[in-house]
């Protein structure tokens, strides 16, 4: 076991919307309208804890599919990224790395 | 749409969806109402279960009631085996409103239709519509009209399914073949989006899909949530009841919710969806969904009074009820007509009597006419009247219970035996002014006919007129425990090992009640070390069942309701198949006032069937017809027996707490049993005039009246304030403010309103010119009654059977207690009652094959008979001859026994051999050897032959294929029955049993204790001899106490007593603690033992689960025929390895003095400070506690009583009472309960019988 995901840091628009990617020390921007949905987590093998009154991000997160490429090399390669955002902590993680038509799947912890 | 106009959510589910809704309907109120809604739908799977409360909180919160229902739909009818494609998937259908009610109808029948094709019950199928009958309540009056019933055709709909799958074109094509089948403009297309991740269902794909197909097929689309929970934190619930709707566990489910955003979602974010939907659609803005969903909300807004008939009583047409003209007036001619009947001396059918009794009649019986016909209620008494009438003439025991006996119109019309007059029961108790809703008329009859009396209900008044009510069971903490341990893929044992522990506390407060409760110790120290391992199991399985608490699981009839209406009653209920062969409403009770439905509470009694048996019994042995209403009501040998406190089977007396009071209280009259029944309940214990009554009764302090005025109104109680009746009479003595009034007044005590009326009280009493410490005195009274407390009419009602069963028991007590074993009535198990016969002399014949029938009968017993259970005591035989009647137990006895079986038996008796018995009886294999293993089968067996061992074993052989060639594979007997019968009723007695002659002796007979197991396994009671006989041995080298030897003992004397568990209760008490009294029977009698704080703390996990117990104690003598045990500490006693030492009194002797010194001492200093035993459990508690650094180091934590849930506490009406409150959030401790509902509560639902805490309060009386 570890931990597969990889913090990154994402700055949003005032409606939530992200707009800055900064990932390995490196700042991407985002080239396409991102897509968000929320996604199911398996609660009752990755939770000590659900008790009445939690709130929401129990039994899912959000996730935003992103097209970004380096902000100092307009250029460079699209990528695409799915990011999580855990709604108690307020962190961002990523969780999936789209290459071209292989997706490599990382799980999350 | 600037500002926060809300969203309509046409589309949700309440709690009331059983196992799939999370939310109460106030609650998805509150949440619509907070985010400036104007209107919310509540659309229940299945049914309108939840309608009447969601109605009730629109109201509440300002908002317009939207009402539906979430159906399964089939195409054509169902052909079975064709199921799939047939099937339509689940559709909203919301009714029309400002229809004037035929939206509403057209809804309530369609659900209706839904239920007529199933037959009730979990295996009955599921509820669904055919499209024929969707389209025919949609349509509208005539063609052109518009449709009465809008359809939503969402993602569970068969053409949503289809887009979740790709499948575009076969979708639609099939919402045009939707549109075909249904009326003009009734058809919407549901757009529901949940944020899935893409390809999922409720992706926002997916509705995209149906926004298009709604555009391509010109179907009108609307927006919604498909909500389940109000707030986000409830979708973990809603996974739980997923799991537990499809007995699975979360990890194995494949139909996951497929994330948690199905919540009623403020204006903002369901906007935001729309605009995402539209934009990806593309289909411009979000304007046009979102009005048409609007204006789909608008045509949908229920009036409640029109369109449902909200708060409008209505009962059966007069017509119906038999009478032509105007009701008022038959009401008058009937009571008249009754007075005649009644007081014969005081009206002789046409006018009064001038005596002061007679004016008194006339002017009661104006005055209650007066209030009826202001009310308009006469023809509803008429309705009760015609049903009691009607069961009066089936020759049903009847009578009624509750307020209603406060009423002479009641007592006139037959329907209360209770004379008002004679009790002084006041009338506005039940009836005033200032009520507009209808009374409740409670009616008792045998509960064995009970179903005969529905039906007969059903036939009178016409199936139109007539429904049974239903009701919502909700989980509780074991149901809850067990569900969350199975969504959690837990270990069924072990779940079941936890769920056993539990013990009546909310399930909501299950991690709190593990800190406090001893029983829950060692549960907590699993979670504990469970966390410390980094296993979270137990965990989540606490907060979960926490989630579950009192959501309801499932409708089931209720025990008594009939609801009674005209002809349109089918209208406005929707019904399904209750399980029985009529059909049951899907309100429930506390729906029927508002919906405005009558009830009438019919409830089955065992004790009226009990009753009703023993006279029969009476009667068939001896010819004598006793006439209850005939035997006088100061019978002295029933009150010498009910003040020996062997009341075991009396009606309402024979609780353990019961037995200790009528101890004390002694009755002598009638009115004393009133009294006795009245004080024992929560209101009277909980402001404390148990204690002053009896003293002031037994003369150890006189009576005190706190002004001369009061004098008539508290008498009879010797100035303790016991009933409502004395509350209204010194409100009105003191105030002038009239009865109907003081009745007001009463309800408001204890509730939020009580300040004013204590302001009115204190005013108005000044003004009559009441000294200040007199009001003061007096209000303090009446603010410690609360609103509860007891009402005289309900005492005067249940003392008339508990006479009636005291009188039985003292006078006939072998057919008393034929009657009990036949319906078992009381909240003791059947063995107790043999263990009493046993006490009682009476002797109790084992099941035989040749003298037992299908029911429990008297049979004369010769003198000297060879009876396994030994003879009767000495002394105690009634007849010259020595002979006496005993009880045979009944061939039902014995589980297993079919009802055919049992039939045939008894038709093809006697028999005279095995082989007759197979011939014609023709018991199944199995339960032959039961008989066989029971002794029912002895009488066949050769005397000085085989043993009933050899026969078992020759059964068992025989059926094992050892006689195959004999038997081969048929049932036992097949064969022979294959061949030519015997002439029915062709006795062979004088063959001899050559079969039975033939075994072989081998075996010896069953020793006493197996033959007492065999009993408990096969008819769960000991009939042989004792159960805790084959303890004796141990229980004997210990120095146990038999229960009839504790009477003989010194109070304070320290005893250990060992017995069989048969009752457990947990009483409200004064204090707010919990304490735990625990009965057990020995054979000798029944030993009662409180277990205190402490007790509960070193008797731990065993309290609530062990059988058979050995408890250690010291007496208490609680009246000059009462003594009961105050628990040490109590040992499981199948459980050897923990069990004490048989030197055990002597080597602890010297701790106990110890002990009581520190309880004598603490007595005289605090008085409420328990004593604190020495033990195990206390040397843990040092340790922990620090090594005893101070003395109270080692006192344990005191363990709140799990109704009041906290401590100190005053218990209010509450006790007890599902508020309807959260699942999901919220605190609902202390929340107290409104109005009148109380009054109902502590009649209908089963509290735990409180039990006078007086232990440390009352003088102990020393011989």
């Amino acid at each position: 076991m570890g931990i597969f995901t990889q913090s990154v840091t994402v700055a949003c628009t005032t409606a939530g919307v992200p707009l800055h990617l900064g990932w390995n020390g490196r700042d991407y921007v985002l080239a396409a309208e991102p897509v968000r949905w929320y996604e199911r987590r398996r609660w009752w093998t990755e939770e000590h804890r659900a008790e009445r009154g939690r709130g929401a991000g129990l039994v899912d997160h959000e996730v935003w599919r992103v097209q970004v490429r380096l902000e100092r090399a307009r250029n460079s390669p699209l990528l695409t990224l799915d990011i999580s955002h855990h709604l108690d902590s307020g962190r961002w993680r990523l969780v999936r790395i789209h290459d071209g038509a292989a997706v490599r799947l990382r799980e999350s912890a | 749409m600037g500002g926060a106009p809300g969203f309509p959510h046409l589309h949700v589910a309440s709690a009331f969806s059983a196992h799939y809704g999370v939310s109460w309907p106030g609650e998805l109120a509150a949440a619509a109402a907070a985010d400036g809604a104007d209107l919310l739908a509540c659309t229940d799977r299945d049914g309108l279960y939840g309608t009447a409360k969601h109605v009730g909180a629109c109201l509440e919160h300002g908002l317009d009631p939207v009402v539906g229902v979430d159906l399964t739909v089939h195409w054509g009818p169902d052909h079975t085996g064709t199921g799939v494609l047939d099937s339509a998937g689940r559709v909203v259908v919301l009714a029309r409103g400002g229809t004037g009610g035929s939206g509403y109808r057209a809804l309530v029948r369609l659900v209706s239709a839904a239920h007529a094709h199933t037959t009730g019950g979990s295996a009955g199928g599921t509820p669904y519509v055919t499209m024929a009958e969707l389209a025919g309540w949609a349509a509208g009056p005539h063609h052109g009209a518009p449709p009465e019933l809008f359809v939503l055709l969402g993602p569970g709909s068969d053409v949503g399914q289809l887009m979740a799958a790709r499948r575009y074109t076969a979708g639609r094509t099939l919402l045009r073949r939707w549109k075909a089948a249904l009326p003009a403009g009734s058809l919407r297309v549901e757009v529901v989006c949940h944020l899935s991740p893409p390809g999922e269902k409720l992706s926002a794909a997916h509705a995209v899909k149906m926004l298009r197909a709604a555009r391509d097929t010109r179907v009108p689309a609307v927006l919604t949530n498909a909500v389940r929970y109000a707030t986000p934190d409830g979708a973990a619930t809603a996974d739980v009841l997923d799991a537990a709707r499809a007995l699975s566990s979360l990890e194995a489910l494949a139909d996951l919710q497929p994330n948690g955003q199905g919540w009623l979602k403020q204006a903002g974010p369901m906007h935001q969806v729309a605009r995402e939907v539209c934009h990806a659609a593309g289909a411009g803005g979000a304007g046009a969904l979102l009005e048409a969903t609007h204006a789909l909300a608008d045509a949908c807004r229920m009036d409640p009074g029109p369109d449902l008939g909200w708060g409008r009583p209505t009962v059966p047409e007069a017509s119906v009820i038999g009478i032509d003209g105007d009701p008022v007036t038959a009401l008058r001619q009937r009571t008249l007509t009754g007075a005649h009947a009644r007081f014969p001396q005081l009206y002789s059918g046409s006018r009064f009597s001038s005596s002061r009794a007679g004016r008194d009649l006339e002017d009661r019986l104006e005055h209650e006419l007066g209030i009826i016909t202001r009310l308009g209620f006469a023809s509803y008494f008429l309705t009760v009247a015609e049903v009691v009438r009607m069961i009066e003439e089936m020759g049903v025991r009847v009578s009624a219970r509750g307020s209603g006996a406060s009423s002479l119109v009641n007592h006139l019309l037959r329907i209360s035996n209770v004379d008002p007059m004679r009790h002084e029961l006041i009338f506005e108790r039940f009836l005033s002014n200032d009520r507009s809703t209808l009374p409740d008329i409670d009616v008792d009859v045998e509960s064995a006919r009970r179903h005969d009396v529905y039906a007969a209900i059903f036939a009178r008044f016409g199936a139109e007129r007539t429904t049974l009510m239903s009701m919502q069971n909700g989980y509780r903490a074991r149901g809850a425990v067990r569900d969350a341990g199975l969504a959690l893929g837990m270990d069924a044992e072990q779940v079941d090992t936890i769920a056993k522990q539990l013990w009546r506390f909310s399930a909501s407060s299950f991690r709190e009640a593990m800190g406090r409760m001893p029983e829950l110790r060692g549960f907590a120290e699993q979670v504990e070390s469970g966390r410390a391992a980094g296993q979270q199991q137990l965990d989540l399985l606490v907060d979960l069942t926490e989630r579950l608490d009192r959501l309801p699981r499932h409708i089931a009839m209720h025990p008594c309701g009939v609801i009674l209406g005209d002809r349109t009653l089918l209208d406005r209920t929707p019904v399904q198949p209750s399980g029985i062969e009529l059909p049951m409403s899907q309100f429930d009770k506390h729906d029927m006032d508002p919906m405005g439905m009558l009830k009438l509470d019919v409830l089955g009694v065992r004790m009226q069937s009990t009753i009703a048996y023993t006279l029969e019994e009476i009667e068939r042995t001896t010819g004598e017809r006793v006439d209850l209403e005939r035997v006088p009501l100061d019978d002295e040998a029933t009150f010498g027996m009910i003040r020996t406190t062997h009341t075991l089977g009396i009606f309402q007396i024979e609780s353990p707490g019961q037995r200790e009071l009528i101890g004390k209280l002694a009755p002598v009259e009638f009115n004393d049993l009133i009294i006795d029944i009245s004080l024992f309940r929560p209101g009277p214990m909980q402001s404390d005039m148990v204690r002053p009554f009896l003293e002031q009764r037994h003369g150890f302090a006189a009576a005190r009246y706190p002004h001369p005025d009061l004098e008539p109104v508290l008498a009879e109680t010797h100035g303790v304030t016991v009933f409502h009746e004395q509350v209204l009479r010194t409100l009105d003595t003191m105030t002038g403010c009239g009865l109907a009034k003081a009745d007001e007044f009463r309800r408001q005590i204890g509730g939020p309103q009580e300040e004013v009326v204590e302001a009115y009280f204190r005013a108005a009493a000044l003004e009559k010119g009441y000294p200040l410490d007199v009001i003061d005195e007096v209000w303090g009274t009446l603010h410690a009654f609360g609103s509860f407390g007891f009402c005289k009419a309900h005492g005067a009602a249940f003392a008339v059977p508990t006479y009636h069963s005291a009188w039985l028991k003292t006078h006939h007590p072998e057919a008393f207690l034929a009657g009990i074993f036949e319906h078992d009535p009381g909240m003791y198990p059947r063995r107790l009652m043999i263990a009493e016969a046993r006490r009682m002399g009476i002797p109790v014949l084992p099941v035989d094959i040749n003298a037992s029938t299908e029911r429990f009968r008297l049979e004369w017993v010769p003198a000297h008979p060879e009876l396994p259970g030994g003879p009767a005591r000495p002394g105690r035989s009634r007849h010259p001859d020595g002979g006496r009647w005993g009880i045979r137990l009944a061939l039902t006895s014995m589980s297993g026994l079919s009802e055919r079986e049992v039939r045939r038996i008894v038709a093809g008796q006697p028999y005279a051999s095995l082989a007759d018995v197979r011939d014609r009886a023709r018991p199944t294999r199995r339960n032959l050897e039961r008989l066989a293993q029971l002794g029912a089968l002895d009488c066949l067996l050769p005397p000085g032959g085989a043993s009933r061992t050899d026969l078992v074993h020759h059964l068992e052989l025989q059926h094992a294929g050892g006689a195959a060639g004999m038997l081969g594979e048929a049932p036992t007997g097949r064969k022979r029955t294959a061949g030519p019968r015997q002439v029915d009723g062709q006795l062979s007695l004088d063959l001899p049993d050559t079969e039975a002659a033939a075994i072989v002796p081998m075996f010896p007979a069953p020793s006493r204790d197996q033959m007492v197991r065999t009993e408990l396994d096969l008819t769960a009671m000991d009939t042989t001899a004792h159960l805790m006989d084959s303890h004796r041995p141990y229980l004997d080298a210990l120095g146990v106490t038999a229960a009839e030897d504790l009477l003989s003992l010194r109070s304070q004397s320290r005893v250990l007593v060992a017995g069989v568990r048969v009752a457990t209760q947990t009483p409200p008490m004064r204090s707010g603690k919990r304490v735990v009294f625990i009965s057990v029977d020995d054979g000798t009698g029944c030993v009662d033992a409180s277990f205190f704080t402490e007790a509960q703390h070193e008797t731990g996990e065993m309290l609530f689960s062990a059988r058979l117990l050995l408890i250690e104690g010291t007496t208490r003598r609680t009246g000059p025929k009462a003594i009961s045990l105050q628990a040490i500490r109590a040992w499981d006693l199948h459980r050897p390895e923990a069990l004490p030492d048989p030197d055990y009194l002597d080597i602890t002797r010297e701790q106990w003095r110890a002990w009581l010194r520190r309880d004598r001492s603490a007595a005289r200093s605090g008085g409420v400070r328990e004593p604190v035993p020495w033990g195990p459990g206390a040397r843990r508690r040092l340790v922990e506690a620090g090594a005893g650094s101070a003395p109270d180091a080692g006192a344990p934590r005191d363990i709140p009583h799990h109704d009041t849930g906290d401590w100190p506490v005053r218990v209010r009406g509450a006790v007890g009472l599902p508020p309807e409150s959260s699942a999901t959030g919220g605190d609902r401790r202390g929340r107290g309960l409104q109005g009148a509902g109380v009054r109902e509560l502590d009649i209908h639902r089963p509290v735990p019988v409180p039990h006078p805490e007086t232990w440390e309060l009352l003088p102990t009386p020393e011989e």
